[in-house]
C-alpha cells in the first residue's frame, strides 16, 4: 500500500502531519482519495459529484506553497485532508441539489458555503458532493432519484440518513472527513449505522450560510470523521460567527483539539432511561451499557416530557419543511421523492395551533432538561434503536412494538436535537455476538449542556483511548 | 380524531390553501395527517401557562456592523 493510501486510512491528523513532514504530498493524498472514490463508489453510491479538477488544482497550489517554505501553509490544521460535503452545501460551480430532482433545474452555486470555505482555508481539499434523502426529510438515504446509498460494512443495508452519503464516504475510507446536516438526527443516525464518529454541535454554534435549509429552527451542521481527535480538529476549523445565518450565536471559537482523553476523568456521566431505554432494541441497550461501564456511569436518569419533545420536533419539522416547498407541492408533486412526498403534503395542512403548541412545549422541555445538567455533565443514550436494517425495510419490531422503519430511525435522536444540545455519536462494535447483525456497528450519543462540545469530545476521546469505540475502514466486500 | 375527521380536515385545508391532492397521494396524506394528529395529542397533553414562550425567538435585523 502506498504511503498516501495508508494515510487515507489513518485519518486527518496523520495526513496533515505526513504532508508537513514531507513524507507525502497533498497531490498524492488527493489522488489516493479520488482513486478510492472511483473504485469503491459503484458499491457504495455515496457521491453525487466528484470535483476532481478543483481538488487537484488546489492540491497543486498547496504543494507549491509548501515547496517554497510557506510557514502559514505549513501550519494549516487540516493541511492536505480530502473532504466531501452533503449535497445541500453550496459548492461553487455545482447546482445545490439537496437530494432532489426539482433543484436540478437551478443554476450552479456561485460561491462555496461558509463551512466549505472554512475547511478550505484550513488546508482541506474538497473532492465532491454526497448523497442524501431528498430535502433532508428521511433517515435512510434510499433516494429514489439516485438510488440507495449502501452501508459500506454491508452493501445490503442502509447507510442511514439523511446525511447517508457523508457517513458512508467516511466509513468506506473515501475521505477521512465529511460534512452533513442534522435537523432530527441526520448526522447521528448515519454515524451510528456506518460506524463512524459524528458531531452535532449546539444549535447556533456553526453557521448554515450557503446551505439548503430544511427547518430553520432545528437545522444544525457538523462533521463526520473516523476518530474523536479528527472530529475535534475539524470542528475547531468550522467554528465562528457568521452574520448571514440569523440563528448563528455571537460566540467566539472555543477550541477543543487540545483536549486529552483524561479530561473526561472528572465528568459526571448519567444514563438516560425512560423513552431512551424503551425505544431501544437489545443491541442499542448493550452498546449503552458498555459505554456507561467504560465511563463509570451508574445513575439512570429520566428526562420529563421526552415523548412530547419528540412529537414537537415531528410537528415543527412537518409544518416548516412543507411550507418551504409549498409552491412545488402545488405544481409538481410528482417530482418529489415518493418516500417523503405524502408526508410533505400532509405537513402543509397542519393547524397553526398544533405547531405553536409544539414550539412552546419545546421551550418548556428544554428548561426541564437544563435542570438535569446541574447534576450531570454528560448523558449517554443510544443513537438508533437498531443496527442498519436491510435496504427497503418497511417495519421495525422494537421491544414488541411494530413501528414504521423509516421514521423510527430518529426516535432517539429527535428528542435531543429538538432542544439543540451538543451530541457526539460514537461507534460501538460487537454488541451482537452472533447472528445476522454481528458484523454491524451501532452508535451511542454522548450529550452535554449547550455550548459544552468540549465535554462530549472529551468523553469520546476517553472511550477511544480505552478501545471501547472505533471507526475502522470498511472492507467493502462485493455484494452477494 | 376519527378517520372521517381526518379526511374532512385534509380536504378542507387543502382547498383552503389551494393544494391539489392527486388521488394516488391522498391515502398517504391521510395516513401522515393522522400521525401528526397523534403527535398533536402528545404536545397538547402538556399543560402550559401563558408565561411559556415559543422556542422560536426573533432576531432583530440591522444592516450595520455587528454590535
Amino acid at each position: 500500500m502506498s504511503t498516501a493510501r495508508a494515510l487515507l486510512d489513518a485519518g486527518s491528523q496523520a495526513i496533515s502531519a505526513a504532508v508537513r513532514a514531507r513524507e507525502t504530498t497533498v497531490q498524492e493524498v488527493v489522488a489516493a482519495s479520488l482513486a478510492r472514490v472511483h473504485t469503491t463508489d459503484p458499491r457504495v453510491n455515496a457521491f453525487t459529484a466528484v470535483t476532481a479538477e478543483r481538488a487537484l488544482a488546489q492540491a497543486r497550489a498547496l504543494d507549491a506553497r509548501l515547496a517554497v517554505g510557506d510557514a502559514a501553509t505549513q501550519s494549516l490544521p487540516l493541511l492536505g485532508v480530502p473532504f466531501a460535503v452533503k449535497n445541500l452545501f453550496d459548492v461553487a460551480g455545482l447546482t445545490t441539489l439537496a437530494g432532489s430532482k426539482i433543484e436540478r433545474d437551478k443554476p450552479p452555486a456561485t460561491a462555496d458555503a461558509v463551512l466549505v470555505q472554512r475547511l478550505t482555508a484550513a488546508g482541506a481539499v474538497l473532492v465532491g458532493a454526497l448523497a442524501m434523502d431528498e430535502y433532508a426529510y428521511g433517515f435512510t438515504t434510499e433516494n429514489s432519484h439516485t438510488g440507495p446509498t449502501r452501508n459500506p460494512h454491508d452493501g445490503t443495508r442502509i447507510a442511514g440518513g439523511s446525511s447517508g452519503g457523508s457517513g458512508a464516504a467516511v466509513a468506506a475510507g473515501q475521505v477521512p472527513l465529511a460534512l452533513g446536516s442534522d435537523t432530527n438526527g441526520s448526522i447521528r443516525v448515519p454515524a451510528s449505522l456506518c460506524g463512524v464518529f459524528g458531531l452535532k454541535p449546539t444549535f447556533g454554534r456553526l453557521p448554515r450560510s450557503g446551505t439548503y435549509p430544511f427547518v430553520a429552527s432545528l437545522d444544525h451542521l457538523g462533521p463526520f470523521a473516523r476518530s474523536a481527535r479528527d472530529l475535534a480538529l475539524a470542528y475547531d476549523a468550522l467554528q465562528g460567527y457568521d452574520s448571514a445565518d440569523p440563528s448563528c450565536a455571537r460566540r467566539p471559537a472555543e477550541p477543543t483539539a487540545h483536549l486529552l482523553a483524561d479530561a473526561a476523568r472528572h465528568l459526571r456521566v448519567g444514563i438516560l432511561g425512560g423513552w431512551f431505554h424503551d425505544m431501544a432494541g437489545p443491541e442499542a441497550r448493550a452498546a449503552v451499557q458498555r459505554v456507561a461501564q467504560a465511563l463509570g456511569a451508574t445513575d439512570v436518569v429520566q428526562w420529563p416530557n421526552v415523548e412530547a419533545g419528540r412529537a414537537a420536533a415531528f410537528l415543527i419539522t412537518n409544518a416548516h419543511g412543507a411550507q418551504l416547498h409549498l409552491q412545488d407541492l402545488k405544481t409538481r408533486p410528482q417530482d418529489f421523492e415518493p418516500l417523503s412526498r405524502d408526508r410533505f403534503l400532509a405537513g402543509a395542512l397542519l393547524p397553526a395551533a398544533w405547531v405553536q403548541q409544539a414550539q412552546r412545549v419545546r421551550r418548556r422541555y428544554a428548561e426541564q432538561v437544563a435542570q438535569h445538567f446541574t447534576q450531570f455533565d454528560v448523558f449517554i443514550a443510544p443513537a438508533t434503536p437498531v443496527v442498519a436494517p436491510p435496504i427497503g425495510t418497511e417495519w421495525l419490531e422494537i421491544n414488541g412494538q411494530r413501528l414504521p422503519a423509516r421514521a423510527s430511525m430518529g426516535l432517539l435522536t429527535q428528542p435531543v436535537s429538538c432542544i439543540g444540545l451538543p451530541v457526539c455519536a460514537v461507534p460501538v462494535w460487537g454488541v451482537a455476538a452472533e447472528g445476522p447483525n454481528a458484523h454491524l456497528p451501532i452508535g451511542v450519543q454522548l450529550i452535554a449542556a449547550p455550548w459544552r462540545e468540549d465535554r462530549v469530545l472529551a468523553a469520546a476521546l476517553a472511550l477511544e483511548a480505552a478501545g471501547m469505540v472505533a471507526a475502522p475502514v470498511a472492507s467493502l466486500l462485493p455484494l452477494p | 380524531m376519527t378517520e372521517s375527521d381526518i379526511a374532512a380536515a385534509v380536504d378542507a385545508n387543502a382547498a383552503l390553501i389551494g393544494l391539489p391532492l392527486h388521488p394516488d397521494h391522498r391515502p398517504g396524506v391521510l395516513r401522515y395527517f393522522a400521525l401528526a394528529a397523534a403527535m398533536a395529542d402528545a404536545v397538547n397533553a402538556v399543560g402550559l401557562g401563558p408565561e411559556v414562550e415559543s422556542a422560536e425567538v426573533f432576531v432583530p435585523v440591522s444592516l450595520g456592523a455587528p454590535e
